[in-house]
């Protein structure tokens, strides 16, 4: 092979391994490594600038191994990712978080769903596993029965700042709005935050557990089910693993029309952020002209395919049915009027000198945090970071559209604000261009349920969500989402520190991360 | 006492307590309608009241007597207060109860038993929201003070009976036009101490931004609707200040059945409209960064200085 990112990693990976790796479904890189050479391809990853973007555990990957562990990586430049596949014959492995920061909550998510320990690991909390759950509960091992009852366990040590005239301020898990919940733990002094910590997973459903033993017809409605407005996007990454492993090619029309839903799911959950932001500095005026423009489309989708969210339209192999022909001229008649009222609410913002004295310099996410924390999405392209999984991993129709990413320098809200409103503007020009060239054809072709597995990398609005498929005799044996905001929520906790306490719920606002997209 | 002073103690109260409320609905309204809503019945807060008055009232298990005794206590104050403040008619040449100093001072009283209940409660926001508030009214306090000594110096007086006597005969431009400075330092003083935008944002739920609704987090039930019911009072009667003072056209000049009549009616309309004005105002401006909130108050004291100047140096 002479793929370039084969060369690059026989730099830092030997000969003889390199030779048992092999090309997947879905075009990655699987490289199984022996545990005594791990230590080594990790520390030239590292020095090769490799972002880690997913870390998860399957039970009975391959003969002989109860349990692997799947290190999903990426070069920025490259398409394909690489997989290190580690097998473990024992239950405890070594940590790569020092490494790679981000992997700290993967590996605590494995130590809850497997009892997988990572002794050197440099957090040894449970993570979606609270404290009512007994221990030796690890739900996600094909053998674990459901708990008996309830327990109570030792209470979570969240880490405190102590000192003179430092307190702690609990907020949630149950907050005054209609918000989903979240515990957040600031360190105070004064009104500056010293520290925050944030506590997430009370609405832990187990939709991987959930999804295993269905078919991917089934599996297709926990996707979109994860988070209510990337339903779209979660539902398109399912389609795509599944159909990777069949090796469906999806009709012209069915590709096309599915860009069309990514595109208007990015442009109305952008809304909603825009929107709030506004709200949470008590500008409503501003607000309502987003709100207006999101009900709009919110319609529209409904139009389109009966579902205000988008929901049910999605399956493997392309669309349920063909999207009605009027609703899509009437959206492209509407769009047009549409991006004119945008420009026009979006300039309400920017000419209120009191709302910009709020966004400009608040909340400030360093550049240098992308690459270890694997930021994505808004908040990465806000700090100047070029990356989209539109254009880096380009799925379904995007490989030929050749998308710039917006970015602004700043990394504060006001960076965020304007990413997100050019984005609006960017999908609707995308959606507009789709209808006008949109070809005719049937919209869905038969997606056979094969053995086999993928990764599929998808670019949601809040930023890349990774979905991970392995089906076997026409059900899935395990089903792995990483949305953004997985890892995106660790940003918020290097944001706020330095800002004022009545200054964080802009900060998340802006950031809008998910709680479901989490809490899976 | 002769019964000219029990009917305005009953009529004064009677008009505040009904109207405030109402005032409370105005505002919502216009902002709703600024953000093309078409908002809550004007009447809703009367509904709320009710709501509230017949629902349980639960209090912290931290709480002590000073959560069980404030709202009564803000509700009696604030009842006492709007004696100081004439709405329709002026009993009679002078009266103990229009000293600016004392009726300030109730407000002060009010607001300080809100912000211990606030910390009595043992919650994270309420003990915030004290915090913030008595932070705020501390830098608020000069701008209240040097307004009222400059209307003091202006009129000779410092009784609010005097100072609305000297404005309803004559009305305010032929005092003096440069009061109209003060009237914006006055508008200010309206704004902050009913804890509306860009101060504090009366509509906020999201708890860490909140001020005066931090300290009332932990009421409910009865006590919440007396809570609520006092703050409204304290905005009609600093709305009542405001135009009894810098608009008193309307005004009864004589306690004859008519003139009353004429002057409820000025009054309802006058504080409708500057409900409304309060409302657009707000709707204009997004809440300040709390550390800029004192910049919001040195704009009135700005004005009421330069009051000063022309008054003492003319």
């Amino acid at each position: 092979m002479v793929d370039p990112l084969f060369e690059e990693m026989g730099k830092v990976v030997p000969e003889g391994l390199l030779k048992g790796s092999w090309e997947g479904k879905d075009g990655a890189i699987y490289l199984p490594l022996p545990e005594d050479a791990f230590g080594g391809v990790i520390k030239g990853f590292v020095e090769k600038g490799l972002v880690l973007v997913g870390l998860f555990c399957e039970e009975g990957f391959r003969e002989g191994e109860r349990f692997t562990l799947l290190y999903v990586f990426e070069k920025r430049g490259y398409e394909r990712l690489v997989v290190l596949l580690r097998g473990l014959g024992e239950g405890r492995a070594s940590s790569v978080a020092r490494d790679f920061p981000s992997a700290s909550w993967y590996e605590r998510e494995i130590t809850d769903g497997f009892g997988i320990a990572f002794p050197d690991g440099p957090d040894g909390r449970p993570l979606f596993l609270h404290e009512c759950y007994p221990d030796g509960f690890h739900p996600l091992r094909k053998s674990q029965a459901r708990p008996r009852e309830a327990q109570k366990r030792t209470a979570y040590a969240f880490k405190e700042v102590t000192g003179e005239g430092v307190y702690q301020i609990p907020v949630g898990p149950v907050h005054a709005g209609i918000i989903e919940p979240g515990h957040f733990r600031f360190s105070v002094i004064g009104e500056t935050v010293l520290a925050l910590e944030i506590r997430m997973f009370f609405k832990h459903r187990g939709i991987e557990k959930l999804a295993e033993g269905k078919t991917s017809e089934e599996g297709v409605l926990f996707a979109e089910a994860i988070s209510g407005d990337e339903s779209a996007a979660n539902s398109t990454a399912f389609c795509e693993c599944a159909e990777r492993i069949a090796g469906t090619r999806l009709p012209a029309r069915a590709q096309h029309l599915r860009t069309v839903l990514l595109e208007l799911e990015r442009m109305y959950s952008h809304l909603g952020d825009l929107a709030g932001m506004a709200v949470d500095v008590a500008y409503p005026v501003g607000a309502s002209p987003f709100l207006v423009l999101r009900e709009e489309l919110l319609r529209q989708n409904r139009a389109l395919t009966g579902s205000r969210f988008l929901k049910g339209a999605i399956v493997p192999g392309g669309l349920r049915r063909d999207l009605p022909r009027e609703a899509l001229a009437a959206l492209g008649a509407y769009l047009p009027s549409f991006m004119e009222r945008f420009v026009e609410a979006a300039k309400g913002i920017r000419s209120t000198p009191l709302v910009i004295d709020r966004y400009a310099g608040t909340g400030i996410v360093r550049r240098e945090l992308v690459k270890p924390l694997n930021l994505s999405g808004p908040i990465a392209r806000a700090c100047d970071v070029r990356i989209d999984t539109r254009a880096d991993h380009p799925y379904g129709l995007y490989a030929a559209m050749r998308l710039t990413p917006r970015l602004q320098q700043d990394g504060d809200v006001l960076a965020r604000f304007e990413v997100k409103a050019e984005e609006v503007l960017a999908s609707a020009t995308i959606i507009l261009q789709l209808l006008e060239r949109l070809p005719d054809g049937p919209v869905r072709t038969r997606c056979a349920s094969k053995n086999g597995y993928a990764l599929a990398l998808v670019e949601a609005p809040r930023g890349q969500s990774m979905h991970y498929l392995h089906l076997r005799n026409g059900t899935i044996v395990r089903y792995k989402v990483r949305t953004a905001s997985f890892c995106n929520w660790q940003a918020i906790e290097h944001a706020v520190p330095g800002n004022i306490v009545p200054d964080f719920p802009l900060i998340n606002k802006s950031m809008n991360l998910s709680y479901a997209g989490t809490d899976l | 006492m002769n019964w000219l002073f029990a009917l305005y103690f009953v009529l004064n109260t009677a008009v505040a307590v009904a109207l405030a409320p109402l005032l409370m609905g105005v505002v919502k309204k216009v902002k709703a309608w600024a953000q093309g809503r078409r908002g809550q019945p004007l009447l809703q807060p009367y509904y709320n009241l009710a709501k509230l008055l017949r629902k349980e009232t639960v209090v912290s298990s931290n709480a002590s007597w000073v959560t069980r005794a404030t709202p009564y206590l803000s509700i009696s104050v604030l009842i006492v207060a709007t004696l100081s403040v004439p709405l329709l008619f002026l009993p009679g040449k002078t009266s103990a109860f229009g000293n600016v100093i004392l009726f300030f001072y109730l407000l002060a009283l009010a607001n300080f038993f809100m912000a211990l209940t606030g910390l009595d409660g043992g919650s994270t926001f309420g003990g915030m929201g004290s915090s913030r508030e008595m932070s705020l009214s501390a830098i608020l306090e000069p701008l209240v003070l040097l307004t009222f000594l400059t209307l003091a110096f202006v009129f000779k007086t410092f009784d609010i009976f005097g100072i609305v006597g000297t404005t309803s005969q004559a009305g305010i431009f032929s005092v003096d036009p440069v009061l109209i400075l003060l009237g914006a330092a006055f508008f200010v003083i309206i704004v902050a101490e009913t804890a509306r935008l860009p101060v504090d944002n009366p509509e906020t739920h999201l708890e860490l931004t909140m001020v005066h609704e931090a300290m009332v987090l932990e009421h409910s039930g009865k006590h919440l609707a007396l809570m609520e019911t006092a703050h409204a009072i304290k905005q009609l009667l600093l709305m009542a200040l405001f135009i009894n003072i810098f608009l008193p056209f309307g005004f009864a000049t004589q306690p004859t059945a008519a003139s009353v009549a004429l002057s409820l009616l000025s009054f309802l309309a006058k504080s409708i409209i500057l409900a409304a004005a309060i409302g657009l105002f707000e709707s204009s401006v997004a809440k300040l960064r709390l550390y800029r909130v004192p910049g919001f108050y040195a704009v009135g004291t700005f004005l009421v200085v330069l009051t000063i100047i022309l008054e003492v140096f003319r």
